[in-house]
């Protein structure tokens, strides 16, 4: 805490505060695995319905900001992290915290489609009945409206029994977004979600995180510039495990602030 | 050897540049490799078939004499003039053990095996994995002495007294577990093979749940669900087929175990409901037997043996069949 000062002053550049009021707030966040100090005194908020994106060349650590936000990491030996990351008045990283719940408020979608090795209807019935124990007619109208909320309600609704798996990568993909939404999560977190998936199904995908920023907060993990540029409002870029610069996405790609990000978006490394 | 000094001294009489001629040795090495490893081969198939053909053939005159009628008549009784023989009481005995034993090694070997690669933290895993690799290395005759000094006195003095009495009266369990206690009883023989198929069973789960692709649980962690939810809703699943077919490698090995179980089971062609009174396998009957028999009875035993070695491969078939499926679907 005692180089707060320190880290303020070093993110001078940025805009000081983000016009939405904060939903996700990461103050000296470090991260390591094992030995390895993979994120260093990463300070960042997310704004509340608004989509951040990630930046950065390979294995800058955007990917494993992510996955703090919803302690995934915690699933795997000898991963840990410092500092401070709240969600609203949660500390994230507090040890006693249920994760179960810290997870449906924090959804998350991969770079590969994941679906459940079970029907479409029970892809999305799944995640519900862990929370909530409704009846059938219910419950249908739960599954229509995430299916719709991820829009692929149209194209399955003939089919809700056949397995998730039997979709294409693109629907499958979607699906899974549906899955996230049906558990009516705060934050969803998008980890290069379309970099398995055609440019149809990329363009569709985008079209739906821009629909669900009206409602949720979002952070999303990319390699495609444009893609950020596309989608977000604001976007981070982050070098070697360090938040190099974070500021509103038209100021990121025309005139940013560190040389780095400059170079890495007129693609002179990563 | 003899192949390679050939093509050196083709090389050396000809020159460096005259490929062909070089490879042509090489080519001869390749027929004759090509010739040992084809034969290897065949000669599994060989072996087999002629199995297969000296069982039927040893087994002619009891099909000839006793039908089909050998596969539901119980009484045994081979120094009778002409001698009866059936079967049944074999079958029975080892259904209902083989039974017994996966009844006991699925549950424990599956649980074993989501332990080892779900929740067991890193410096147990090696210990507890070569345990298990341990016990599928221990001779069977050594599993027979111990049923049979150890665990068979526990049975007799502990185990069944309780639960006869506990059962006592109650319809259909009451008959299942009626006494007099006994060292060599089904049961005992049923936990001897669970204890010797829990290995294969063991190995096979840990292997398939390796297989479920980390994202796809971390997909499921990540709407919140519990390690119990994540193995139950989407490890097993996932791994449907493969569990199955480990199954049916540990019911196959079930079936078939001879030494342990000859050791514990009594060898009575009897059939009783009780699952503690004594009772025979079908590998069991052959290896008590077999010795002193001859002519028409020895001929019934190879029958045993042949619908011993039919059972089992029908078991094994499927397993491989699903095991097939499992890596088509890994693979896509």
């Amino acid at each position: 805490m005692n180089d707060l000062s320190v880290s303020v002053s070093a993110s001078a550049h940025s805009t000081p505060l983000p016009e939405a009021p904060a939903k996700v707030t990461a103050r000296n966040l470090n991260f390591y695995y094992g030995e390895h100090h993979a994120l260093k005194n990463i300070n960042i908020s997310l704004g509340t319905n608004r989509v951040t994106a990630f930046i950065g060349p390979s294995g800058c650590g955007k990917s494993t900001l992510l996955r703090i936000f919803n302690r995934m990491y915690d699933l795997y030996p000898g991963q840990r992290a410092t500092g401070q990351l709240m969600l609203d008045q949660t500390n994230i990283l507090d040890p006693r915290l249920d994760l179960n719940l810290l997870r449906a408020r924090v959804g998350m979608v991969f770079q590969k489609p994941t679906p459940f090795p079970m029907t479409i209807y029970e892809n999305i019935a799944f995640g519900i009945r862990l929370y909530e124990k409704i009846p059938k007619s219910e419950m249908d109208g739960r599954v229509e409206k995430a299916l719709r909320g991820g829009a692929l309600w149209n194209e399955v609704k003939d089919k809700l029994n056949a397995s998730g798996l039997s979709l294409s990568g693109g629907q499958q993909q979607r699906l899974c977004i549906a899955r996230t939404v049906a558990v009516r999560p705060e934050v969803i977190l998008f980890d290069e979600p379309c970099s398995a998936l055609d440019p149809i199904s990329t363009a569709k995908v985008e079209e739906l995180i821009h629909e669900l920023s009206e409602d949720y907060t979002i952070a999303i993990v990319t390699h495609n510039m444009q893609q950020a540029a596309r989608v977000s409002d604001k976007t981070a870029f982050m070098y070697l495990g360090e938040l190099i610069e974070f500021d509103d996405t038209s100021k990121i790609f025309t005139s940013p602030g560190d040389r780095r990000t400059q170079d890495y978006i007129t693609g002179r490394f990563g | 050897m003899a192949v390679q000094s050939d093509a050196s001294d083709v090389i050396s009489a000809a020159g460096p540049y005259d490929r062909a001629k070089a490879l042509s040795a090489f080519k001869l090495g390749d027929v004759v490799f090509y010739w040992i490893t084809r034969l290897s081969a065949i000669s599994v198939l060989l072996i087999l078939g002629g199995i297969i053909v000296s069982l039927i053939a040893g087994a002619w005159p009891a099909m000839k004499e006793y039908g089909f009628a050998f596969l539901w008549t119980q009484r045994w009784a081979p120094s009778a003039d002409p001698p009866v023989l059936g079967a049944l009481g074999p079958i029975y005995g080892t259904l209902v053990t083989s039974f017994i034993a996966m009844l006991i090694a699925i549950p424990v070997g599956i649980g074993i095996g989501i332990f080892l690669t779900e929740l067991c933290p890193q410096w147990l895993r090696r210990p507890i994995g070569i345990a298990i690799e341990l016990l599928a290395g221990i001779p069977s005759i050594i599993y027979g002495m111990w049923g049979f000094f150890v665990l068979g006195p526990f049975l007799a003095y502990t185990f069944q007294p309780f639960m006869i009495h506990l059962f006592d009266g109650v319809p259909v369990l009451g008959a299942i577990f009626a006494g007099p206690p006994s060292y060599l009883s089904m049961f005992n023989a049923s936990l001897i093979l669970a204890i010797m198929v829990l290995p294969f069973i063991t190995a096979i789960s840990v292997d398939v749940f390796k297989t479920v692709p980390p994202v796809l649980k971390e997909a499921a962690y990540g709407i919140g669900c519990t390690t119990w939810e994540v193995v139950r809703s989407v490890v097993i699943p996932y791994t449907r087929v493969g569990i199955i077919g480990g199954i049916m490698l540990g019911l196959g090995r079930a079936l078939g175990e001879t030494m342990a179980v000859t050791f514990i089971i009594g060898n009575s062609f009897r059939i009783s409901s009780s699952i503690f009174a004594p009772g025979t396998t079908i590998s069991a009957a052959i290896a008590s037997e077999f010795a002193e028999s001859d002519g028409l009875h020895q001929s019934g035993l190879i029958l045993l043996g042949l619908l011993l070695f039919v059972l089992t491969f029908f078991v094994l078939t499927a397993a491989r069949l699903m095991l097939l499926r499992l890596e088509r679907k890994a693979g896509k």
